[in-house]
């Protein structure tokens, strides 16, 4: 099968889920990937939850499909070595400072090799005065704006859950690393430093919010408890959002629910009418909901062309039919009898993700990549 | 890398200068992909359907409110509407009704002078036109196609509909989105469809590579399902290895303890602060000056996590005297994880966002001069710094049919005679 990374050799010396995720993906659409763990091992190894042996389940998502090996970045000796991979490197991800890079004298200029892709996923980038500042998920839902809209009004504001900005960071570096790459193709010895800063890919991701409330004059708020239109709501068995935006989503929603008065005045077909009066309606629906179990009122609006969405647990994916058929859960290729992983986030028909290795132990590779930078010093 | 297009008055700048999207994206998901291929250097030519707009266009009849209303030039709804303008910088818009065989006619025209197509209609949309993968194949050998669809064009769901807000709940998202003590939530606007542009952005890159090396295309089916499920693809592993569903957790982390969002001084000031090593606990200790040092409750991580509740409250406590950036600045300065919630209005100002170029004036012709974000990378070598506004719906019509197909203006007028181009509502 093609892969559209065949050949490309990444060094990850990166720490942090962003990085981690980046080069997942480098490694999921071919390229060799090894990643540059301390003694202690990658500090995505001490997060939980943890699996009955111990292992970190992070770790064992994100650090997957690459070999490992023990550097110690610190120390004098290891870190020639990992010059020297560098070198040989046609990408380079890392998560580190400024500063830190320049004290390890791993800055892309010290490195020596201009046909070099370095990539750096940080959560405020390379420049500017937050470039050394501390930053993490929960940091960067608060300065891109998310945290200000997610969640209930009376309440906190709400990260997104997990490492969604780190995932969609690595993502984004992902796409910067492949594109600096395809320049290099074209343009060969000419490399580049690609900085993606967290902050600001989930500030782009913002977008549409920040626009709107730009252009109201007013910030976007949070949202009200039990908002139809803004998010799930109790239904018999469990939760079920009802984001009704086309005029005949809402008809045929209606009808379904016994509610034809609402379903055939024509003055509820508009969107921007209905969210100026959701007051006349939104108690009414969600009563007609709740005697509902979610996944029969899911199959009755697909039946219907209506989008709808039952509020999923990890156990009911794993029940659903249409992942298994599109085959979304796979083993790693090397443990064939293990642990199915979540699959990648697209099918590229042409050129495959593929799942070829199981996580690596904390230095499990060392010696042979070490044994293939001596080769090329 | 730079591109002048004299005749557009267009200038293309970053790494992917020299390819080309004539694209049917719509919405958020697929309209944000495209855009983001736009800002770094792909020239984006969207097409629109008059009779079905785009949706984020709003509706044709919807009112003009807020601060828009009050510019001269924002006279038609469609064109000022914020969240088309938010995700669609750096494209041109041409109009085609695709329902007639003139629009199909010109749009299988225009298909061997892409490089990529990609769009986001239900999964029989395209083949109703008569425009899926083999048939743009067969117009152009080494076309890359990318769907972006709820569910995928393949497998038993793949013809069920959704948008952002039900695929929240449906990816497994809205189930881990919430307070501890609360009900799932889904996010203030319909992240799962930032996720699917994300990828498939990449995706597009990396079959343009391929398709550079090898001469071949190929098809990108993206299920916003799944890209969604792979982005929370930790806790679906931890069901797969534990047979447990992660909680939600509101702010706090899987692991360390403290990690949270608190109320500053006033009203809807919130600062995030977050310790994770003893070192920067000891360092949060030291700034807030209270006594949590001493507490056995709070001696390890451990410690903390067992009584995160009675040390949320006691930081809350604290916080809530606290000019919000003032100490957000004072922890990040000695490394302690912190940040101010920043909402809309403030970002517009962030003169962080401003240096780095992410958010910028755009000037556009109807709406007026806004900041808005833009483009979320920095290249050493190939800048992406070029930013357009959000086309108008059929700006681009006559310059694009002239320039790719040679079209006159008697033919153009023709096409808008038929009604299959044109501005603003249909007749």
């Amino acid at each position: 099968m093609a892969r559209v990374l065949e050949g490309v050799r990444v060094i990850d010396i990166s720490t942090s889920p962003g990085g981690a995720w980046c080069s997942r993906m480098l490694a999921d659409y071919g390229a060799d990937v090894v990643l540059v763990e301390a003694p202690g091992g990658h500090p995505l190894r001490r997060i939980g939850p943890f699996a009955d042996d111990g292992t970190s389940i992070p770790a064992s998502y994100l650090l997957a499909n690459k070999r490992s090996a023990t550097l110690d970045l610190d120390a004098a000796e290891a870190r020639r070595r990992v010059v020297a991979l560098c070198r040989r490197a046609d990408i380079v991800v890392s998560s580190h400072a400024p500063s830190r890079l320049a004290a390890w004298g791993l800055e892309y200029a010290s490195l020596g090799n201009p046909a070099l892709v370095m990539v750096h996923v940080t959560p405020h980038g390379m420049t500017g005065d937050l470039s050394e500042v501390p930053g993490n998920d929960l940091t960067n839902a608060a300065r891109s704006g998310w945290a200000s809209i997610n969640g209930a009004q009376e309440r906190e504001p709400l990260k997104p859950s997990g490492w969604q900005s780190s995932m969609c960071g690595g993502t984004v570096a992902y796409a910067g690393a492949v594109a600096a790459i395809r320049w290099r193709d074209a343009h060969p010895g000419e490399g580049q430093e690609v900085d993606v800063a967290e902050v600001e890919v989930m500030a782009a991701a913002f977008a549409p919010a920040f626009l709107r409330s730009v252009y109201a004059g007013s910030s976007h708020a949070r949202r009200d408890s039990a908002d139809l239109m803004a998010g799930p709501v109790p239904v018999q068995d469990g939760h079920f959002a009802l984001t009704l935006s086309r005029a005949h989503f809402w008809r045929d929603a209606m009808n379904l629910l016994g509610l034809p008065d609402l379903a055939e005045d024509p003055r509820w077909g508009a969107s921007f009418y209905r969210q100026a009066h959701k007051d006349e309606y939104v108690d009414r629906v969600t009563a007609a909901m709740s005697t509902w179990k979610k996944m029969d009122l899911f199959d009755e609006l697909a039946v219907r062309r209506v989008v709808a969405g039952p509020v999923m647990t990890m156990e009911e994916l794993r029940g659903v039919e249409h992942l298994r058929e599109r085959g979304f859960w796979r083993a790693p290729r090397d443990a064939p009898d293990g642990p199915e992983y979540p699959g990648p986030a697209l099918r590229m028909m042409g050129t495959p993700a593929t799942l070829d290795r199981r996580p690596p132990r904390p230095g499990e590779h060392t010696a042979e990549v070490l044994g293939m930078t001596t080769e090329g010093a | 890398m730079t591109m002048r297009n004299e005749a557009a008055g267009l200038t293309l700048t970053g790494p992917l200068v020299g390819t080309r999207g004539i694209v049917l994206t719509q919405a958020w998901a697929g309209s944000y992909c495209t855009a983001l291929l736009g800002m770094l250097g792909a020239d984006i030519i969207q097409v629109e359907v008059r009779k079905r707009p785009d949706s984020w266009r709003g509706d044709y009849a919807a009112p003009i409110t807020g601060r828009i209303r009050d510019v001269p030039t924002a006279v038609h709804p469609w064109n000022v509407s914020a969240l088309y303008n938010s995700v669609n910088l750096n494209k041109r818009c041409i109009t085609l009704d695709l329902g007639t065989p003139e629009g199909i006619e010109v749009y299988r025209r225009l298909v061997p002078h892409a490089d990529f197509v990609a769009e986001n209609f239900s999964p029989r949309v395209m083949g109703n036109f008569g425009l899926d993968y083999e048939a743009l194949k067969a117009l152009k050998p080494d076309i890359i196609l990318a769907s972006l669809s709820a569910y995928g064009h393949e497998g038993s769901w793949a013809n069920i509909p959704g948008i952002g807000g039900t695929i929240e709940p449906t990816s497994g998202q809205s189930a881990l989105l919430g307070y501890e003590d609360g009900p799932p939530m889904n996010s203030g606007q319909m992240y799962p469809d930032a996720v699917a542009a994300f990828n498939a952005f990449g995706a597009i890159i990396a079959a343009l590579r391929h398709r550079d090396r090898t001469g071949e295309g190929q098809y990108i089916d993206l299920s916003m399902q799944e890209a969604n499920l792979a982005m929370i693809g930790d806790s679906a592993l931890e069901y797969v290895l534990t047979g447990r569903q992660r909680p939600r957790l509101g702010n706090r982390h899987t692991t360390f303890a403290p990690h949270g969002i608190y109320a500053a001084a006033g009203t809807e000031r919130w600062v995030a602060l977050a310790a994770e090593t003893e070192a920067q606990w000891a360092a949060l200790c030291a700034v807030a000056g209270r006594a949590w040092a001493e507490d056995t409750r709070f001696a390890t991580n451990a410690d903390r996590k067992a009584n995160e509740d009675a040390l949320d409250a006691e930081i809350g406590a604290w916080t809530a005297s606290e000019d919000r950036d003032a100490l957000a600045a004072r922890l990040s300065a000695v490394g302690i994880f912190a940040a101010p919630v920043l909402d809309a209005l403030e970002l517009a100002e962030d003169a962080r966002l401003r240096a780095r170029g992410v958010v910028r004036v755009v000037a556009h012709a109807e709406a007026g001069e806004w900041p808005q974000v833009t483009i979320p990378l920095h290249f050493s070598r190939t800048p992406a710094t070029e930013v357009r506004p959000a086309p108008l719906q059929g700006e681009h019509t006559r310059q694009v049919l002239a320039e790719i197909l040679g079209m006159s203006d008697a033919e153009v007028d023709k096409l808008e005679r038929l009604g299959v181009s044109g501005m603003g509502p249909p007749d």
